[in-house]
């Protein structure tokens, strides 16, 4: 026979089913949390990298004339090159499914796709390579913007206007191409036999190469690309026209792939807490209500030791079910999360089983964390003297009387009596309190600060858009002359002003050798309208500026050695020039750009051409942007120019709000796990509220109580904790958005101003004013049907 | 010392005071009660409310610890131990019995009394039932054992109670006004059950506020303001 202190152990258990349930799923939570959280964190980090592994990323990409087998044997051979690979890209613009709009489609050829030495392309599902003339494979991402299907035709428009149809014949994924969503341009892969129908030239053009050296530093890497331009490409002939090194091993979406998951573990760490909150404050109840029994049990011979074990199993036991309930649950939601941000950042995951630790961590969270969070009450439950415990009414003491808190209620007399009791009863029980409010208000300041966050995108977007003074921007294939293409889109009915820049590729030399080939050079007319800049240092251009350039914050941010004031050496168009840094503007999502007047520097490097037309629409709304736009499109390409890529500005805030909206996405997961821990927490605590009042409601009951006061007492005190941790939460929601938002910036290089949502905290009001009637309507309503002989049978 | 040339009373009281300070004045419950009390004795403690019957007999079972003087039981300086070697000694050499009888709500009747045996690892696991059972028996309650206290009346929860004081065979039974909360002919059935055990030499010590039971022990001890005031002893039954 069991002996009968462990059958009270189990007969507690199951006698309290609401309670165990209670306490199972406050751990569980915990569990939960960390399953989802760090094993979807580990499960995306491990799957990424393998994918990254796998996909062979290039050290340097250029961007060339035309070249054949020969040079990339050459690249090859080089002892610092371990890989070399040359490809076809270009860029067509196209229209699918008889839809009027044209998209802009990045297209890539290769001689074959089964041999592909840097940056591989995996197909998916039942294709196969190779692809055949007339046919294209698109990028997987594509589906993500787009209901695609295999059979698909793309009517794909040339250079000169030709349409050729091209046949989906699958899909196929390549980590290393940008995913639609986030340029707004598909990907597609076709046979090199494909280009003579494009009007392509059946050449390489562009060049990709892996270093021998595995852990190379940046700088190695630039001076290597530099090496092996002119001893490899130049030294052929062939023309290079860019070179792209980035940061070695890293891919270009790491650092959005690092914020989510600072973010996650975050989000981990303080779920974690939470629930440990949790933990502490059920099993303290629980003891509490205990301390009775432990005294009768201590009257009969039991020993501290005895009773403390027995508590510990009771928890222990707890902490079973939670794993029971956590365990699976988790692997379930963390497989969901997983395939979420595997989608959206466009990796392939081919194993969703988390690695054994965390599986150890999970069930360490359910056994070692309650057992911790409970040795304190257990130990001071087992060790109270006989009396006290025997004394004592199952309910915690009240160390009320003399207290702060009195002082305080002395203020609240004018207020309802049901309103005051509550105030009385949320003071009474000051631990429980704390832990909740301590749970709510960190849930709270999430939410707020998540709003913060957004808001501060809003800010951004809003100045980026405050900078744009147009609507439309389209690039040429080649430069034209200014006045003739500005007069041809004019015309075009729907805009009402245009400008025409010029666009320079630049390289800026540092002094150790180094070289930078990422930042542009614009010319724009001095007394520009079409953008406003924001001012950090310095002035604008002026009339007559002719070595005079201003550069954005990006510059001073990428090199600090191009200052205000100060002389720089670029080479535009092969040739080495000295500027003068006349002033610093904010930068506005556009990378590292230097500008100057746009005549002046014609005249300097002998081209007036221009080859991108910025134009204002008559009605500044998205729909009207896009008709205008492709009027222009089309009155250019009439005209007989290439346009080589169009965008509305509209569009590309939207794009930029949508990978900014990634990290929201996964903020707003954080919130919303957090908020809901913080409501379990509250209904969990008003529950141990009710439990533990159930003598007092009774004797109210008996004294004349009616069902709807009791009602209102606990959904006021419900409320009360809500209210003051939306206060708690909003205060600590300042700095905290703060941090996230100064974070997010850092780790996406998108540079955010910050600000303060108002209407957030105010809005977070209202949402938790909500919630904390929802989290207390249970308890309450449990609470107002206790009857007098409940409450006289109550233990 | 001297008193044990004569002769070893089985519980020994000498000078005990008990200040409680947990008000905001510390009150004297007991102001230095001395009292000896001999095996098979069925001493009743009686007084107004408030006079200190509690905490005297909370000094006996070591429920509470003396300000200060001896406590000595059955040779065991009682105020001597700390908590765990007195629910040791407790649960072995005195059977405690509550006024609200206290019987776990949810072990039933058989297991609260197999309980104190647990605890005290008192008894081959084998042979706990059938003792707890037979203690049943002697309290008639053998056939209420497989309920759960709440199903009983208030009269037989009291007996389950002392059925389970019984457990460890303690020669001490001490009980805090027993009968308080049963009816007068319920708590005759109880007395009569103590004076049973009074017989079976079991020695006694109860506190009850019922006068009629307290004319019926041998010995009856007045408290009034945390002293004994009075001791009166009823036709003895057998020799002291
Ligand atoms: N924990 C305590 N703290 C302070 N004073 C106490 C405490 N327990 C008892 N007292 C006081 O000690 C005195 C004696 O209490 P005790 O409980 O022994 O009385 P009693 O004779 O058992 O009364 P009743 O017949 O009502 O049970 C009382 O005046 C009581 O107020
Ligand atoms: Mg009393």
């Amino acid at each position: 026979m069991v002996a009968p202190r462990w059958r009270k152990v189990g007969r507690d258990l199951s006698t309290h089913r609401f309670r165990t349930a209670l306490v199972a799923v406050s751990i569980a939570i915990g569990i939960f949390a960390v399953g989802v959280v760090m094993g979807g964190r580990e499960i995306l980090v491990r799957e990424f990298d393998a994918d990254y592994a796998q996909a062979v990323a290039a050290g340097a990409t250029y961007y060339t004339g035309p070249f054949d087998d020969e040079v990339v044997r050459r690249a090859g051979d080089r002892a610092e090159v371990s890989r070399a690979q040359g490809r076809h890209e270009t860029t067509l613009r196209y229209r699918w499914r008889g839809s009027d709009d044209p998209a802009t489609l990045s297209i890539v050829a290769m001689r074959d796709y089964a041999d592909i030495a840097v940056q591989k392309i995996l197909p998916e599902g039942d294709l196969q390579w190779p692809i055949d003339r007339g046919e294209i494979v698109l990028e997987g991402s594509a589906l993500q913007v787009g209901e695609y299907r295999v059979g698909d035709v793309l009517e794909v428009e040339t250079a000169d206007g030709t349409k050729v149809p091209l046949e989906v014949v699958g899909f196929a994924h390549d980590l290393n191409a940008v995913p639609a969503q986030f340029v707004g341009a598909e990907t597609g892969y076709v046979a090199f036999e494909t280009l003579s129908d494009l009007e392509e030239p059946e050449y390489y053009n562009s060049l990709l190469i892996t270093f021998e050296q595995e852990d190379i530093s940046r700088e190695d890497a630039s001076r290597l690309a530099a090496d092996i331009r002119s001893d490899v490409l130049e030294a052929r002939g062939v023309a290079v026209f860019g070179t792209s090194v980035p940061e070695p091993g890293s891919h270009f979406l790491g650092d959005i792939f690092k914020a989510v998951s600072l973010l996650l573990l975050a989000l981990g760490v303080l779920s974690l807490a939470l629930s440990g909150f949790l933990v502490v404050n059920t099993v303290s109840a629980i003891m509490a209500q205990q301390v009775r029994q432990i005294g009768i049990m201590k009257a009969l011979g039991g020993r501290t030791g005895q009773l403390t074990r027995m508590y510990l199993v009771t928890v222990a036991a707890y902490g079973a079910l939670a794993v029971v309930l956590g365990l699976p649950s988790a692997a379930l939601a963390g497989r969901y999360f997983t395939e979420f941000a595997a989608d959206i950042l466009n990796f392939n995951v081919t194993s969703y089983v988390p690695p054994a630790w965390v599986t150890v961590l999970e069930v360490s969270v359910g056994l070692v964390v309650p057992l911790l969070a409970a040795i304190i009450p257990i130990r001071m439950g087992s060790r109270m003297s006989v009396v006290r415990a025997l004394n004592s009414t199952g309910m915690s003491a009240p160390s009320f009387g003399h207290g702060l808190g009195d002082r305080l209620l002395g203020l609240v007399r004018g207020l309802p009596r049901p309103v005051a009791l509550s105030i009385r009863n949320t003071f009474l029980r000051k631990g429980r309190l704390l832990l909740t409010l301590a749970t709510l208000t960190l849930a709270a300041a999430v939410v707020m600060s998540v709003v913060s966050v957004q808001g501060s995108i809003n800010r951004t977007i809003a100045d980026l858009e405050e900078w744009w003074n147009y609507d439309a921007q389209v690039v040429l294939g080649q430069t034209a002359d200014s006045a003739m293409v500005e007069r041809e889109v004019v015309q075009v009915s729907g805009v009402t002003a245009v400008e025409s820049w010029s666009g320079h590729p630049v390289a800026y030399t540092r002094a150790d050798g180094s070289e930078n080939q990422s930042m542009s050079l614009f010319g724009l007319p001095y007394d520009t309208t079409f953008v406003r800049p924001r001012l950090v240092a310095g002035r604008w251009l002026q009339a007559g500026d002719t070595d005079a350039v201003v550069i954005n914050s990006d510059v001073v941010k990428d090199e600090p050695a191009i200052a205000l004031g100060q002389r720089f050496a670029l080479t535009v168009a092969g040739e080495e020039r000295s500027w003068r840094v006349v002033g610093v503007i904010k930068g506005q999502l556009s990378g590292a750009v230097i500008y100057a007047d746009r005549d002046s520097l014609g005249d300097l490097l002998g081209d007036q051409g221009v080859n991108r037309v910025l134009l204002r629409t008559e009605l500044h709304m998205d729909d009207a942007q896009q008709a205008a736009m492709e009027a222009a499109e089309q009155a250019l390409d009439e005209a007989g120019y290439q346009v080589v890529s169009t965008r509305t500005q509209s569009g590309l805030s939207q794009t930029i709000s949508e990978q900014l909206g990634i990290l929201v996405t996964f903020l707003v997961i954080m919130a919303v796990l957090l908020a809901a821990v913080g409501v379990i927490g509250l209904t969990g605590s008003m529950t141990l509220n009710v439990l533990e009042s159930t003598r007092e409601i009774g004797v109210m009951r008996a004294i004349g109580a009616q069902h709807r006061s009791i009602y209102q007492i606990f959904m006021s005190e419900g409320l009360v904790v809500g209210v003051m941790s939306w206060g708690l939460g909003a205060v600590l929601s300042y700095p905290m958005s703060w941090l996230l938002t100064g974070a997010l910036a850092d780790s996406t290089q998108i540079p955010l101003t910050y600000e303060f949502s108002w209407p957030g905290v105010a809005g977070t009001f209202v949402v938790i004013a909500l919630v904390s009637a929802v989290a207390s309507v249970l308890p309450a309503s449990r609470a107002s049907r206790v009857s007098v002989r409940d409450a006289i049978a109550y233990e | 010392m001297d008193d044990s040339v004569t002769k070893t009373p089985l519980l020994r009281l000498h000078d005990v005071v008990k200040v409680y300070d947990t008000g905001e004045v510390p009150f004297t419950a007991l102001r230095g009660v001395d009292l000896e009390v001999e095996t098979g004795e069925f001493v009743g403690i009686i007084g107004k409310s408030g006079s200190g019957k509690t905490t005297l007999i909370n000094m006996i079972t070591g429920i509470d610890h003396p300000t200060s003087g001896e406590v000595v039981i059955d040779g065991t300086p009682v105020h001597e131990l700390n908590e765990n070697q007195l629910a040791r000694w407790r649960g072995r050499t005195i059977g405690v019995v509550f006024q609200f009888f206290q019987l776990l709500p949810t072990l039933t009747v058989l297991e609260n009394v197999i309980l104190p045996m647990d605890f005290c690892s008192m008894y081959a696991p084998k042979e706990r039932v059938d003792r707890a059972m037979d203690l049943l028996e002697q309290v008639e309650l053998a056939d209420q054992a497989n309920k759960l206290p709440a199903a009983l009346s208030g009269g037989q929860q009291q007996r389950a109670a002392i059925a389970r004081a019984l457990a460890n065979d303690p020669p001490i039974l001490a009980a805090d006004e027993p009968t308080g909360n049963l009816d007068s002919k319920t708590a005759d059935a109880v007395f009569g059950l103590f004076e049973r055990l009074v017989m079976q030499h079991k020695t006694i010590i109860m506190v009850t506020h019922d006068n009629d039971l307290a004319a019926r022990v041998r010995r009856a001890l007045h408290v009034a303001d945390g002293e004994i005031a009075e001791e009166r002893i009823h036709r003895p039954r057998h020799g002291a």
